[in-house]
């Protein structure tokens, strides 16, 4: 998988979700429960406003020193037994992950959730040296049973019923039992724990790097991480270059506005920090540890208005609450970053061409904006988006841009507006009945689709304004 | 006090009594009230849709016309709150920017400006019947006018207001996004409708008219009951 | 043990950053610390309230002992679990908790208890997966988030907080502190001072769990799928 995962068109894509009913009840559902908690958590915590002020001055502070950052972490990493590996591109990283997989003569490697490697197509990269990978996060797991993408950053399965999962398990895993969520899980856990202590290599993300002791974080609710990076010998560990924090004190805060966004609680059952290889006298943990720190795109973003783009810390709190996500569903964006978030990295990261329709897919109602932990504008670089699609791509259609500048002229022109205002009510008589109009002429046809439309009044505001002053003056007169 | 209106291109269009209604609201405090006949629309349709320079256009035409306005105030958050990205909009135009800024320290949304500048509560009207309110995104989440309405049609005499369930979702309108993405547009706005016949109440009652178009429209199409009515034509009710 | 690339790669950030490469970086002072507020001036009985009503959200038993009937607590939780085999962490704390009497007598009665340590290997972790109760001493406990912190090290292996079903943290109440912004501060001390942190670093909040399935909450999936945790009351002691 890369960031993009599939080939259909954006109206056939938004239209399925659509389709989807069960999806949407799902997403429905989720998103009430995922508000709900967020709502709570920040108001048992106190002082939101000014933890997600504190979120945003630490993640600018550590974009604008990234590069000093990174390099002491790299240091720490080193210092503490581990190797770290710069990756520019994808294939950089993948070709390493698969040299050190070769050097290991790995067969098996366990992998706990990392968007990062979705991102960069680790597995992929892996199967084809010949390497089992297993996915040991419960969600992701399913998905790679079904060869399914994820559609929601923090539960990736989101679209999926227990049914479903249960065929999966019956075809895939010759599962017998019922579709009771505790039992499907029973299952997992069995299976996977003999999975967990044949590999020879665990592959984590990284939800944040601390540069001070060169430590890498994850925060995780079913403990998959911590068998990952306590079993296998060897440890890889894959973070994008901007997932990082100056020390531990960063890190608290950091972890404490992720786990409250993301899901609601004050801290999910496991942050797991750790540091380099297992020391001499320790039995367990890695002997070997790999860091990959990767750009892929990232840092084009760096020093551009984009930048607060990569403060992103992946809770979701701006899936959860946008109301385009819950019609139409993850998958419909094509990008393993969907929703708002989605919509403003992806085109950053794989370009304009494949993504143009993403920076639309919001009405711009900024419950993302509101909703996010560091205050990233999520919505302004939506329509920073859309003005670089219109004016440097060049991506939109002729009509629209004939409209728009129709729209320029008319707008600054009160003569031609206030002609407008007069003729409107005449120009859609033909579509008019009763003050409605149900089925409108050129772009209007769109929107009386679904609604009707009214018509225009018969006198505008401001020649009933226009008029009155009219009067009063004469009245004054008098 | 002088107060130039701000009509917005919706309301001036559609529903001129909303205007109305605003004026007489506005001079029954004391408000001198001139329409400045230089306006048009704040340029939100294209700016929003990414063609910048196509809104500059507007946004001049706009600063040009309040330029001498003592107090500007508009029925509607999302409008306003447009005015307040001019300086933003104008940022390479160091000239325009500061008259965009002298704007923006006069411009109120009728509510904001109501409560905040009148230092009004009670406007004493009567209004009969049960209403719920759908509190607009921009209004709300970037022109933080939040409370001012709800404090306003509180004290209405005759109303009941009942509470709509999941009101800080978006409708759907999104301007040009009702268009260009209308099938998304559409599942919002149904959800909306359907959010606003659950209350059973007998009006809608909103604070910009692009939101009301577009909930009203989808319940018209429905065929349901519910009146839609601006929140200025709630407060100059007697 | 190596760096790779790190020369080419930062430089294209600082190049971003229309900047030269930074050799150092001021830590700004941040414009709020709401974090510092937390149960701030709270002790140790108020902490240990808000403790425990957090392991009611986490589905965690707390169970208050004092430093003599700590075996026998321990005992009952064998008793109430059906537990046989118990991996334990090792190193001083045992001894002065009086533990390593307890569990020989215990291993008297048939009990099979391995406690942690280095001489044991790589065989220990097999040890921790048969085992169904892992025991281990909390280092600093959180009481908001009700968190066990654990350093691991050559006594406290990783497995032992992992592998068995029930997972028992014994907590001295001197370990209670109001959230994650004392213990990063306690490791953020001791990093500027020299002293490397632990290789890992386990904030533990109860069993494991995941919503996965339809969001429905299921306790237990990698990791323990029970926690009890026993408060000591050490200040006497």
């Amino acid at each position: 998988m890369s960031i993009k995962i599939g080939t259909k068109t954006y109206a056939d894509r938004i239209q399925e979700g659509i389709d989807n009913t069960f999806m949407r009840s799902a997403v429905s559902s989720a998103q009430g429960r995922f508000r709900t908690g967020r709502l709570k958590a920040a108001e048992e915590l106190g002082d939101w406003e000014d933890w997600r002020t504190l979120g945003e001055e630490i993640r600018r502070h550590t974009m604008e020193n990234l590069d000093y950052y990174l390099y002491q972490l790299s240091e720490q990493v080193e210092k503490r037994g581990g190797t770290v590996f710069f990756a520019e591109t994808a294939e950089e990283a993948n070709a390493y992950v698969q040299k050190v997989a070769a050097e290991k003569q790995a067969r098996k490697v366990v992998k706990s959730k990392s968007m990062v490697t979705e991102e960069i197509g680790l597995n992929e990269a892996l199967e084809k040296s010949g390497c089992e990978v297993v996915e040991s996060d419960l969600g992701e797991w399913i998905l790679q049973l079904d060869e399914d993408p994820p559609s929601h950053i923090v539960t990736p399965a989101l679209h999926k019923n227990k049914s479903q999962i249960r065929e999966t398990f019956v075809s895939k895993k010759g599962y017998t039992k019922t579709d009771d969520p505790e039992e499907l899980a029973a299952f997992a856990r069995e299976q996977l724990r003999q999975d967990f202590l044949e590999a020879d290599i665990g592959v984590t993300g990284c939800n944040f790097a601390v540069a001070e002791s060169g430590s890498v974080t994850l925060v995780t609710n079913e403990g998959n991480a911590r068998m990952v990076s306590t079993l296998p010998d060897t440890q890889i560990a894959v973070m994008g270059m901007e997932r990082i924090v100056p020390t531990w004190e960063e890190l608290e805060v950091l972890v404490s506005l992720l786990t409250r966004a993301a899901v609601g609680q004050k801290l999910t059952s496991y942050i797991t920090s750790l540091t380099g290889t297992r020391l001499e006298d320790e039995v367990d943990g890695p002997e070997d540890f790999h860091l990959v720190i990767i750009d892929n795109g990232r840092s084009k973003i760096l020093g551009t208005e984009f930048q607060s783009a990569l403060h992103c810390i992946r809770c979701a709190a701006c899936i959860n609450v946008c109301p385009v996500y819950r019609h139409v569903g993850g998958h419909s964006y094509n990008s393993i970053y969907p929703g708002p978030i989605g919509a403003v990295l992806t085109p950053l990261l794989d370009g304009y061409e494949d993504h143009k329709e993403l920076p639309y897919a919001s009405s711009l109602c900024a419950a993302c904006t509101e909703a996010c932990p560091v205050k990233i504008p999520l919505h302004e670089h939506l329509i920073r988006h859309r003005e670089i699609i219109v004016e440097k791509e060049q991506k939109t259609t002729k009509a629209e841009r004939l409209a728009m500048d129709g729209f320029a002229k008319w707008a600054s022109s009160p003569a031609a507006y206030k002609l407008s205002t007069k003729m409107a009510g005449t120009v859609l008589k033909p579509w008019t009945k009763d003050g409605m109009i149900k089925k409108g002429p050129g772009p209007m046809k769109a929107w009386t689709e679904a609604r009707d439309f009214p018509a225009p009044a018969k006198k505008s505001f401001r020649t009933w304004f226009d008029e009155r002053e009219k009067r009063r003056e004469k009245d004054g007169r008098l | 006090m002088n107060v130039s209106l701000f009509i917005t291109c919706l309301c001036d269009t559609f529903t001129p009594d909303v205007g109305k209604d605003t004026v007489q609201l506005l001079e029954r405090f004391g408000c001198e009230v001139d329409f400045p006949a230089g306006q048009t629309c704040c340029g939100q349709p294209a700016y929003n849709s990414g063609y910048t320079t196509q809104s500059k256009q507007a946004v001049k035409q706009m600063i040009t016309a309040f330029e001498a306005s003592e107090y500007v105030v508009g029925p509607s958050g999302s409008c306003v709150q447009m005015i307040k990205e001019y300086p933003n909009i104008l940022k390479d135009e160091p000239e325009w920017q500061k008259r965009a800024e002298h704007l923006v320290g006069r411009t109120y949304e009728l509510t904001q400006f109501i409560v905040d500048v009148l230092q009004v509560e009670d406007v004493h009207s009567t209004f009969q019947g049960t209403a719920t309110y759908h509190p607009s995104c921009h209004m709300t989440r970037l022109l933080g006018v939040k409370d001012a309405p709800r404090r306003l049609l509180e004290n209405v005499e005759g109303l009941t207001l009942v509470d709509l369930p999941q009101g800080e979702d978006c409708c759907g309108f999104g301007g040009t996004f009702a268009v260009k993405n209308a099938a998304i547009s559409a599942q919002m706005v149904e959800e909306k409708s359907c959010h606003v016949t659950a209350t059973t109440a007998e009006y809608l009652i909103g604070g910009d008219m692009g939101c009301l178009m577009n909930i009203g429209g989808r319940l018209s199409r429905n065929e349901e009951d519910v009146k839609v009515l601006h929140i200025a034509q709630v407060l100059n009710s007697q | 043990m190596a760096v790779y690339n790190r020369e080419r790669f930062l430089d294209q950030l600082a190049g971003r950053l229309g900047r030269p490469r930074k050799t150092t970086a001021d830590r700004p002072a941040y414009s709020v610390q709401p974090q510092e507020r937390v149960f701030q001036g709270a002790d140790q009985d108020q902490l240990l309230g808000k403790l425990k009503e957090q392991c009611e959200i986490i589905h965690t038993s707390l169970v208050e002992t004092t430093f003599d009937e700590l075996g026998d607590t321990l005992r009952r939780v064998w008793e109430e679990g059906h537990i046989q085999n118990i991996v334990s962490a090792g190193g001083p704390r045992l001894e002065a908790y009086g533990l390593l009497d307890v569990y020989e007598t215990m291993r008297q009665e048939g009990y099979n208890i391995h406690i942690w340590d280095e001489q044991g290997g790589r065989d220990y972790v097999a040890e921790a997966e048969k085992a169904g109760a892992g025991v281990v001493f909390s280092d600093v406990t959180l009481a908001e988030s009700g968190t066990v912190t654990l350093f691991n090290d050559r006594w406290n292996g990783r497995s032992i907080s992992l592998l068995p079903e029930t997972f028992v943290a014994i907590i001295p109440k001197s370990t209670l502190v109001p959230r994650m912004t004392q213990a990063a501060q306690i490791i953020h001390e001791q990093e500027k001072k020299g002293v490397p942190v632990s290789s890992c670093v386990s904030f533990i909040t109860g069993p494991s769990n995941s919503a996965d399935i339809e969001m429905n909450l299921i306790v237990g999936v990698h990791g323990p799928v029970k926690a009890t945790y026993i408060l000591v009351d050490d200040k006497e002691g």
